[in-house]
């Protein structure tokens, strides 16, 4: 048996929709964390409910990432796989995201009712090299999850994965009865403690390796949270009073967090009838002056492209979250895409302004709420929020933020400016209306209206009057131009070609530019948190790359430029083009951006 | 927040005047003109304060109403006033809040706000202003133009029947089913103050005029082809019809009788159905948070500690 140390490596676990990948992920996670390493986590989760049991639909999974050092994405190549069945594998390979030398834990349960398929698999695994350690559930356990009515298969693997990956046995298992503690009867919980305890034999008999990466103690507390959970938590903590939303994958998760702890913090969740409403209904708080949110995915932004439009005119601040997911249409709803830039910039009908802020790990998760919030109020005008499914079920252990409990927006704090590189807004900021009173304030009352208005709020279609207001809007947005400073860099500030992107990228492209300097490769990388508008200097910036290409999870080919690209090639003049566009579904891998950077420089 | 939605009266009395803006961009004739002017009347003799007040619409030409009051107002888009009203509810309850729709507004693009609007009885009054056309695009087919009328969108006249807007709030379960006309103030004002003192969502369907597009739609001079419903716990008939036309003894809380009057070819102005007790969500919201058991803002991230 040997006991391999690595500083990073990557695993997951396939299972069948509905049979507990995502628990047993979970608990690992928890123990990983308490015995001090560094783990990220990414759920793969159907569309479906409850696709059939052995079909390629029916693919749930979780992927983690295990390291000796802090780590920004879910990286590379899967170094170990364990499969509950052939056809999950057989799925999964198709995404190309395994390492020459990977290793593949096959369950031969159902070989004997399945030998052609599981022998079509065991072939294409031969010739993709990989090796499979075949091993059978022991009798035990199986007339253990017989008598669960087909449950606790999870505890078996996890048991197996627990000794692969070097862990307390103990501390494990302490990490199931947290996690189960309550919710089982004493002899359920007891067969499932059963269930992980063999697995734990049968890797230690059958399985002939072992992985160690390094444990830290860790200084200080940290928490254990998912994006769309941070970025609920981020909403109540800028003192947002209200969320309105329909439900939508992958945003619905905000909605249930915020539903079961918004009441406690003073914050109202609606649950509208369509986009349309819960949009509006968010609009009509505002306006009222109660400080609102919706949040949304692909599908829904297009249903409320015109309330944005009306927003921006009427001069209602309005924070609009979207988790993006791969489109166009219903599209992928469980995959992770970066598509959604172009129709957050140009979506709604007419000139109309708007911020766009990212967000790239659950820290830019809890604080994008707060500089929305800031800039809606400051400003009036939409800010929008895009998030993906990546960034939203990824999970991460982290210290625990500073809070800001803000009342109003001048309580937000600078560190959330630096985060987001830029500064504080000064100086006085027209508005298209100079009153600007709330309902129920005494003699202030006004009326507002899509239609284009004089600076007394009177209807106005003379021509004069209406270059005016896209005057004044525009200047709303020229006022955070000049507040943003230089973006997020990595590497030299000189070379030979400089990769961009937003978002979710972030940490593929930090990554990627350290591989690159490990491996003297002249590569240097850029990150945006605020995509529009985008900072003044970047064309200075960009003079001191001799190539600029961008990293993104969307479509795009030597003949149309993908979203960023699009948009820095308008800004800079820059011939930028996409070094990857790529609307798979699946996360940017860091050794790929590498690989493409040295094709390109060849 | 409490859900106390009793009007403050304002600090000097309020007046018509005071209450106007500019002059409605309206055709002359038009039944808009008696609908606010009914609204303003109300809200005098009520003395609602204007900074307390808000009047949502949509688009078209009943949507030009809240520019026309002298109060807060949101002109917002096509169809969409119920879901700014609502978030208007949930922020501010103790405002008083009137939405302004016409029929393509309420009954076509923005009918499925229509079904949750009556359905969640949140507390405003809706002013279904009904011209049987779409009018400021310029004479169209609408949810509720009369069958072989001709339009614009279907010359050879109107191919369908038209909805009924009235037996369409009481099957969905509206808590407020009420019917007047622009060209009965005395019947109007009163049908608001019904509305207004109503627990939930007011539905108050408007007959309105369109002389410019549809002169003889609705026979104003003659009350011959109406009556009026009567109750004590209804809306009294208007003082300068009621000796002309029919009326009606009409209890609001039998509401199988009121699907018949509502159903009938003949038409029934006055208080079809009210029901005080139904369910309000933006009470249940307010409750929620007014009960919730509140936790320390500056934990909130301690459940996700390691």
């Amino acid at each position: 048996m040997s006991l391999e140390k690595r500083p990073v490596t990557r695993f997951e676990l396939l299972m069948d929709a509905g049979t507990g990948a995502q628990k047993a992920g979970d608990i690992l996670l928890g123990a990983f964390v308490g015995m001090g390493q560094y783990v990220y986590v990414e759920p793969m989760i159907p569309a479906e409910i409850s696709p059939p049991a052995r079909s390629r639909p029916a693919l749930s999974g979780v992927i983690i990432r295990l390291a000796d050092f802090d780590i920004t994405n879910i990286g590379n190549d899967t170094d170990l796989i364990l499969a509950a069945h052939e056809i999950v594998l057989d799925r999964r390979l198709d995404d190309n995201e395994f390492n020459p030398d990977a290793k593949i834990l096959l369950d031969m349960g159902d070989q004997e009712a399945n030998p052609d398929s599981y022998e079509m698999v065991l072939k294409r695994c031969t010739k993709l090299g990989i090796s499979v350690i075949p091993f059978d559930v022991d009798p035990e356990s199986q007339t253990i999850v017989k008598e669960l009515g087909g449950r606790g298969q999870n505890l078996h693997y996890l048991g197996m994965l627990s000794y692969i990956y070097n862990m307390d046995e103990e501390i494990v298992q302490s990490q199931i009865i947290k996690t189960f503690g309550k919710k089982l009867k004493e002899d359920i919980m007891a067969k499932n403690l059963t269930l992980y305890h063999n697995g734990y034999r049968l890797a230690k008999e059958k399985v002939f390796f072992r992985v160690d990466v390094k444990t830290h103690k860790r200084e200080g507390e940290q928490i254990l949270i998912d994006g769309n959970t941070s970025m609920s938590m981020g909403l109540i903590d800028a003192g947002i009073k209200l969320f309105s939303g329909y439900p939508i994958t992958p945003a619905s998760s905000i909605m249930h967090t915020l539903a079961k702890n918004f009441p406690a913090y003073g914050g109202v969740v609606h649950q509208a009838e369509d986009e349309i409403a819960a949009i509006g209904c968010a609009v009509g708080s505002y306006y009222a002056g109660m400080p609102a949110v919706t949040a949304t995915s692909g599908p829904g932004l297009s249903l409320k492209q015109e309330f944005i439009g009306f927003a921006t005119v009427a001069e209602i601040p309005l924070i609009l979250i979207d988790v993006q997911r791969a489109g166009p249409s219903t599209g992928m709803p469980t995959k992770t895409e970066q598509s959604d830039l172009l129709a957050a910039l140009c979506g709604s009908h007419g000139d109309y302004t708007k911020i766009i802020i990212s967000v790239s790990n659950v820290i830019d998760c809890f604080y994008a709420p707060h500089l929305a919030r800031y800039l809606t109020e400051k400003l009036r005008v939409p800010v929008f929020i895009l998030s993906d499914f990546q960034t939203a079920n990824s999970y991460k252990v982290v210290a625990k933020f500073p809070l800001a409990q803000m009342h109003n927006v001048d309580d937000i704090p600078d560190f959330v400016f630096d985060r987001f590189h830029m500064k504080r807004l000064t100086g006085p900021i027209q508005m298209v209306r100079t009153q600007q009173t709330s309902p129920g304030t005494e003699g202030g009352m006004r009326r507002i209206t899509g239609l284009n208005t004089d600076e007394n709020g009177k209807v106005n279609y003379f021509a004069d009057n209406h270059q005016r207001s896209h005057m004044v809007r525009n200047e709303k947005i020229h006022h955070v131009r000049r507040a943003l400073t230089v973006p997020e860099m990595f590497g030299k500030d000189m070379n030979e070609i400089l990769i961009v992107g937003w978002g979710a990228t972030r940490g593929a492209i930090e990554e990627a530019i350290s591989l690159c300097e490990k491996n003297g490769v002249p590569a240097s990388g850029m990150h945006f948190r605020v995509v529009y508008p985008l900072p003044l200097m970047l064309k200075d910036i960009f003079a001191k790359y001799k190539k600029v290409m961008t990293v993104e999870g969307t479509y795009g080919d030597t003949l149309k430029p993908s979203s960023l690209a699009l948009l820095l090639r308008s800004e800079t003049l820059k011939d930028i083009h996409p070094l990857i566009a790529e609307a798979t579904g699946r996360p940017v891998r860091p050794r790929i951006i590498m690989q493409k950077i040295q094709e390109v420089l060849k | 927040m409490t859900a106390d939605t009793a009007s403050k009266p304002a600090p000097v009395p309020i007046t018509i005047k005071e209450l106007n803006t500019e002059n409605p961009r309206w055709c002359a004739g038009c039944g808009d003109f008696g609908i606010i002017m009914g609204l303003k009347r109300f809200i005098v003799d009520r003395q609602l304060a204007p900074s307390q007040t808000v009047n949502v619409s949509g688009i078209g030409c009943s949507g030009r109403a809240p520019n026309y009051f002298n109060t807060y107002g949101v002109h917002s888009i096509h169809g969409r006033p119920i879901p700014i009203a609502l978030g208007v509810a949930l922020a501010r309850p103790d405002l008083n809040l009137f939405v302004h729709a016409g029929d393509g507004d309420a009954l076509s693009i923005g009918g499925n706000h229509l079904i949750h609007g009556i359905n969640k009885n949140f507390k405003c009054v809706f002013l279904l202003y009904d011209n049987e056309m779409y009018a400021l695009t310029k004479n169209q087919t609408s949810p509720t133009t009369r069958r072989d009328h001709p339009t614009n969108t279907q010359p050879q006249g109107t191919y369908l029947n038209p909805l009924n807007p009235i037996t369409m709030a009481l099957g969905l379960g509206a808590s407020f089913v009420a019917s007047t006309a622009d060209w009965m103030p005395d019947h109007l004002t009163n049908t608001m103050k019904t509305a207004f003192d109503h627990p939930g969502f007011a539905f108050v369907h408007i007959s309105q005029r369109c002389p410019h597009y549809d002169p003889n739609n609705f026979d104003h001079k003659n009350s011959n082809w109406f009556s009026f419903l009567k109750h004590p716990n209804g809306i009294d008939p208007d003082r300068r019809l009621a000796d002309k036309s029919e009326i009606v003894e009409h209890d609001p809380s039998n509401l199988a009788q009121a699907f018949q009057y509502g159903a009938a070819e003949h038409k029934y102005f006055g208080l079809f159905f009210q029901n005080k007790s139904k369910l309000r969500y933006d009470d249940i919201l307010h409750n929620l948070v007014g009960k919730a058991v509140k936790k320390d803002p500056s934990k909130i991230l301690d459940s996700f500690l390691v």
